[in-house]
């Protein structure tokens, strides 16, 4: 990602958030920064610890008592700004570190050491905000090791993990570029060697069409609050099958940016399209377009231009009608091929509601109003896809921080996803990461499946349309829920069974304690051994942020009490986690 | 998520219990009602079941079913830009030309126009075939009536929305109608009527007609029938708490199961806590009736040890048992395969798990135990179960350099002892196949550019043959299949 000047933002933001509640707390969260200290309370803060513990629900991988504290000194305001502007934690230097000490030492690799590193960073990266966002980006850009085309690729999807993470906060734009150039979207999506049309074949549509239907502007026509257009009551399709077999022919000519080029003019002997990811580096770095800026046409060697252009080997280049029925012209570097046809993409009036949208879902809710993505969109589209700026609005819209009072019939919130119950109990019991082995792996994983057991695993979809699906709706409800998508009969048990290795099974103390996933500490509730209320006052404040209802509590409180009375302090306390995590309430945000 | 659909028909049959065990109908005059709502009850006779195999991505099928005569085996193997070849023509798309042709339609008596090969990884199938034991349904997809590529162009209303997306166009093979905002699918519809006339042998809990092995769908998804949902492996039991009932005396188990029951058993104000608990009441209740059962269970026929083979052997036990206890007369199933968009690696040099090759020899080799399965030595229920395909789309017959692209109409296999196998099946009327390969690739009448099909036949008069085999109630085909009167024929007569 291009370097990314935090500070001028804040000036943009003040007068972009005004929407917002919170709007008149921020000039004083601003003007005053430079003489913050601990012993003033920022005019923004959260009212309570519990807010901010909800807060930090929706904005990480979970509150800890730490992150509480900073967001209570600080505000919400700072806060964000703060964390926008930290440098991402990344991944790929690590899981490459691992993996080879791990093929050096004679041992097998495969996604887990990626996933390994994926989990400690969740848990424990101090750039929150950021990783949550590299998460929700990378439900929406897909790519998956369930794929048999990047399986194999463990750190280049370790590296494309990092990718998101670096570009969560820059342009949009930005991130569809270096999505688009990432060898493993190009292996995962079929860009990467994508041949130019010839008398027997044509292009591979398929990235063509993914990069729109999911990427950026979906499939109809959209208002800005997300509501579609209709002409004659029907939604307006955004392109038809002409644009996808259009936009195909743009996204030709990919190979790994190693691939040997040849030995230059006039021959390029050597030259080998199919060559190439001779290193790490050159698996992961962005693909190369062998177009005329590599073989000029009309040069000797111009057979290996595979990109859409005339070329000496009797193709002819055509100019391409693609989205919103703007032409590229024929003829061109496929740089700027590509570069026009993205920028055409990232212009429609589309993807700021398209987009939006689903971050609100990730973040905040399933079902958030016209007016909470409008407003959400409107600062994507002044700020030309500043998605630091768009989250920050999401982040402290008056629908974020203000919940609607419950009451019966109440559809505010989303179902927590089950890996992020797992992220925030571990957050909220300060879970210690047992020590690296000797190819300097630290284990997290416990031996879960968690795409077979949750449903979902980082970067593990079994399609490129996600886990779930925006659009999701429980039998019988008119509801947005994406994710009962994957919460079912049996995914409710598989969940809760892998929630009990995490907590019966792992916590510091217990004898012969695993050394295969982190250690919870159950000292905050043990201290309260003999206070059941005090333990579920605990609970409520660290897993439920105080929202907790009085039945639930007095559930847990005559388990603890009564049912447990012979229990150690340590069983009375991973109890109550577990049946916590399995409780409806825990399992809903709100 | 406030689920009211199951309240008067259950309220019904609830009293219909009452009743029978003598006492309420002097107390409750609507009881009289009963007699309409449960009218179908003795309408069902014998036990049937229904099971999709969903075969995700799209599935290339016109390299599933090719014709033997030369005529149209090279109309075939042009269009598919020749046979593969890892040296001399990798982008070729084209199956080589067997020695002699595999299979004969049954519906052609004509021997120039009637010989066919399967893909050479569908040998078992082939087979069911010959013992006409298995149906090709060819050319079928979405549509709205029967059109060629003038109507196409002529008016967006000709065609069904967004064709050619994998999300959307699933979702209407899972509906069979074309209406893009429904939330039904035709699986779960058919379920509808069939609890109405009396399906379900047990209650409370109730077992779901629709069991789906491969998580949510839509298919299954009906009015008042929502899908069961179980994993190919079986259940699970749920840790550190009572799988399902508690021993005796106080434990620590019981404590936390007692908890688990407790906040289960509360009212939620939020509809997601509301309908997570109810989802996970479900599982524990179903748990509960299907364990001891399930465990018990077991087949002698041997399951390959793939994703499709685990879902179709679980599909089995789950019949095998729902038969023995009586849990319902009528079941609908739902499994599926993914893999099979196959833009890039459609054939390999040496041959993968993975490739178009591989993916169909794991569905032949799945369904050829399930059959076995069915046998009489097992289950005994060849005649009672009727396995079905289904998939988004097929694809270009036109190759993309390494794959094929996303098409439209494709063929798919019907299997069980009372399909009327060995015969091709196309719109019904004239017993050719419309469309390719009778017709030319690229012909600019049902074909587009890139060998994208326009379908013969619809999902509608797929889906609706095979509801009427279930003994839906006939007047409810056309509610269920709204689109049926705008083609041929609402019976393929394949089942």
């Amino acid at each position: 990602m291009t370097a990314f000047d935090r500070g001028a933002c804040s000036s943009k933001l003040i007068a972009l958030v005004v929407i917002a509640a919170l709007a008149p707390a921020i000039h004083a969260s601003v003007h005053d920064h430079l003489f913050a200290n601990n012993f003033e309370i920022p005019a923004d803060a959260p009212a309570s610890t519990n807010d901010a513990a909800r807060f930090l629900t929706q904005a990480t991988f979970g509150p800890t008592q730490a992150d509480i504290n900073k967001l209570m000194a600080v505000g919400y305001n700072e806060w964000i700004d703060e964390q926008l502007g930290m440098p991402a934690t990344v991944g790929e230097p690590t899981v490459e570190q691992v993996v080879n000490a791990r093929i050096t030492g004679g041992q097998t690799v495969g996604q887990s050491q990626r996933l390994n590193r994926w989990f400690w960073q969740a848990t424990y990266a101090p750039d929150q905000l950021r990783q949550r966002m590299a998460w929700a980006l990378s439900q929406i850009f897909v790519v998956s090791d369930q794929s048999s085309a990047i399986n194999q690729d463990v750190v280049p999807m370790a590296a494309y993990y990092d990718l998101l993470a670096r570009d969560a906060f820059g342009i949009y734009r930005t991130l569809l570029g270096d999505a688009t150039y990432s060898p493993t979207m190009g292996k995962y999506l079929n860009a990467f060697r994508n041949l130019k049309p010839s008398s027997a074949t044509s292009p591979d549509e398929n990235y063509a069409r993914e990069v729109m239907q999911l990427f950026s502007v979906g499939l109809i026509q959209l208002n800005l609050d997300h509501s579609p257009m209709l002409s004659a009551g029907l939604p307006i399709p955004t392109y038809d099958q002409t644009t996808i077999t259009h936009t195909a022919k743009v996204f030709t000519g990919f190979t790994y940016s190693d691939a040997p080029q040849g030995s230059g003019p006039p021959n390029y002997t050597g030259a080998n399209f199919l060559g190439g990811a001779r290193t790490f580096a050159g698996e992961y770095s962005p693909m190369a377009c062998w177009g005329t800026e590599l073989f000029p046409a009309s040069g000797t060697g111009s057979g290996n231009m595979k990109h859409d252009i005339t070329g000496d080997d009797g193709t002819t280049g055509t100019p391409k009608t693609v989205l919103g029925n703007q032409t590229i012209p024929s003829n061109q570097t496929c740089t700027l091929d590509v570069s026009d046809e993205l920028d055409i993409i990232s212009a429609h009036q589309n993807v700021a509601p398209f987009i939006s949208r689903q971050l609100i879902q990730r973040f905040v809710s399933s079902n958030p109003s016209p007016a909470y993505i409008q407003r959400v969109a409107t600062v994507f589209e002044s700020g030309t896809g500043d998605l630091g700026d768009v989250l920050k609005a999401i982040l402290t819209d008056t629908e974020a921080r203000t919940p609607p009072p419950l009451m019966s019939g109440d559809s505010y919130g989303k179902l927590r996803e089950p890996i992020l119950r797992l992220t925030a109990m571990w957050r909220a019991f300060n879970a210690k990461a047992p020590a690296a082995d000797v190819y300097g792996e630290i284990k997290m994983l416990g031996g879960t499946n968690f795409q077979g057991s949750y449903g979902q695993g980082p970067l593990e979809s079994p399609t490129v349309f996600n886990f779930y699906l925006p659009d999701y709706q429980q039998p019988g409800n008119n509801l947005y829920a994406p994710e009962f998508q994957i919460t079912n009969e049996s995914t409710t048990y598989t969940t809760a069974n892998s929630y009990y290795n995490f907590t019966a099974n792992a916590y510091q103390g217990m004898t012969s304690p695993p050394t295969d996933r982190p250690l919870i500490d159950l000292s905050t509730l043990t201290v309260n051994g003999g206070n059941p209320s005090a333990m579920v006052a605990t609970i409520n404040a660290s897993m439920l942020y105080g929202s907790m209802s009085s039945s639930m509590q007095s559930t847990l409180s005559g388990m603890i009490q009564f049912g447990l009375n012979r229990a150690t302090a340590q069983e009375k306390a991973w109890s109550a986690i577990y049946v916590t995590e399995l409780s409806p309430e825990y399992t809903t945000q709100r | 998520m406030s689920h009211n659909r199951n309240s008067r028909r259950e309220f019904l049959r609830n009293l219909a219990c009452l009743a029978a065990s003598g006492g309420a109908a002097a107390m409750i005059p609507q009881l009289r009602m009963m007699g309409t709502a449960l009218a179908g009850t003795s309408s069902l006779t014998g036990y049937k079941a229904l099971v999709c195999v969903y075969l995700a991505g799209g599935n290339d099928a016109w390299n599933m079913l090719v014709p033997f005569d030369s005529t149209r085996y090279n109309t075939y193997s042009t269009s598919r830009g020749g046979v593969y070849n890892s040296a001399t023509n990798p982008g070729g798309l084209a199956l080589a030309r067997p020695a002699q042709a595999q299979i004969t339609d049954g519906n052609d008596s004509n021997g120039s126009t009637n010989q066919y090969f399967l893909h050479p990884s569908l040998s078992d199938l082939a087979a069911l075939y010959n013992q006409q034991k298995l149906a090709l349904v060819v050319n079928a997809g979405t549509l709205v009536a029967p059109i060629n590529i003038t109507d196409y162009n002529a008016s967006a209303a000709n065609r069904p929305p967004q064709l050619f997306s994998h999300a959307d166009q699933e979702n209407l093979w899972h509906q069979a109608n074309t209406t893009a905002n429904s939330s039904l699918g035709w699986g779960g519809q058919c379920a509808d009527n069939l609890q109405l006339n009396g399906a379900n042998g047990t209650s409370n809990p109730q077992l779901s007609l629709c069991v789906s092995i491969a998580g949510a769908n839509r298919f299954e998804v009906g009015s008042s029938v929502v899908p069961y949902q179980i994993s190919s492996s079986g259940l699970t039991a749920l840790r550190g708490v009572c799988n399902p009932t508690c021993n005796m005396g106080a434990n620590n188990a019981n404590a936390r199961d007692a908890a688990l029951n407790a906040l289960l058993a509360d009212t939620y104000a939020n509809d997601f806590a509301g309908e997570y608990k109810n989802v996970f009441q479900r599982g524990r209740d179903l748990y509960g009736l299907l364990n001891g059962g399930l465990t018990n269970t077991t087949l002698t026929t041997t399951f390959p040890v793939t994703s499709l083979g685990a879902q179709l052997q679980m599909v089995a036990r789950m019949i095998k048992l729902s038969k023995a206890q009586g849990y319902a007369s009528r079941q609908i199933y739902y499994v599926r395969f993914g893999g099979f968009d196959l833009h890039s690696g459609m054939f390999s040099p040496n041959g993968t798990p993975n490739d178009h090759a591989g993916l169909l020899t794991q569905v032949d080799q799945a369904l050829n135990a399930f059959w076995k399965a069915m046998g009489p030595t097992d289950v005994n229920a060849q005649s009672e179960v009727t396995a079905f395909t289904a998939s988004e789309f097929a694809r270009t017959l036109q190759s993309n350099g390494a794959g094929s692209d996303h098409g439209w109409g494709g063929v798919q296999m019907a299997l069980g002892g009372a399909v009327n196998g060995g015969k091709l099946y196309s719109d019904g009327s004239n017993l050719k196949i419309k469309g390719f390969p009778d017709q030319a690739f690229n012909d600019g009448v049902m074909t587009f550019s890139r060998g994208q099909c326009i379908p013969g036949i619809s999902v509608d008069q797929y889906a609706a043959t095979l509801a009427r085999w279930m003994d839906v109630s006939p007047g409810n085909i056309g509610t269920i299949f709204p689109n049926l009167g705008n083609f041929g024929t609402s019976n393929l007569g394949f089942v």
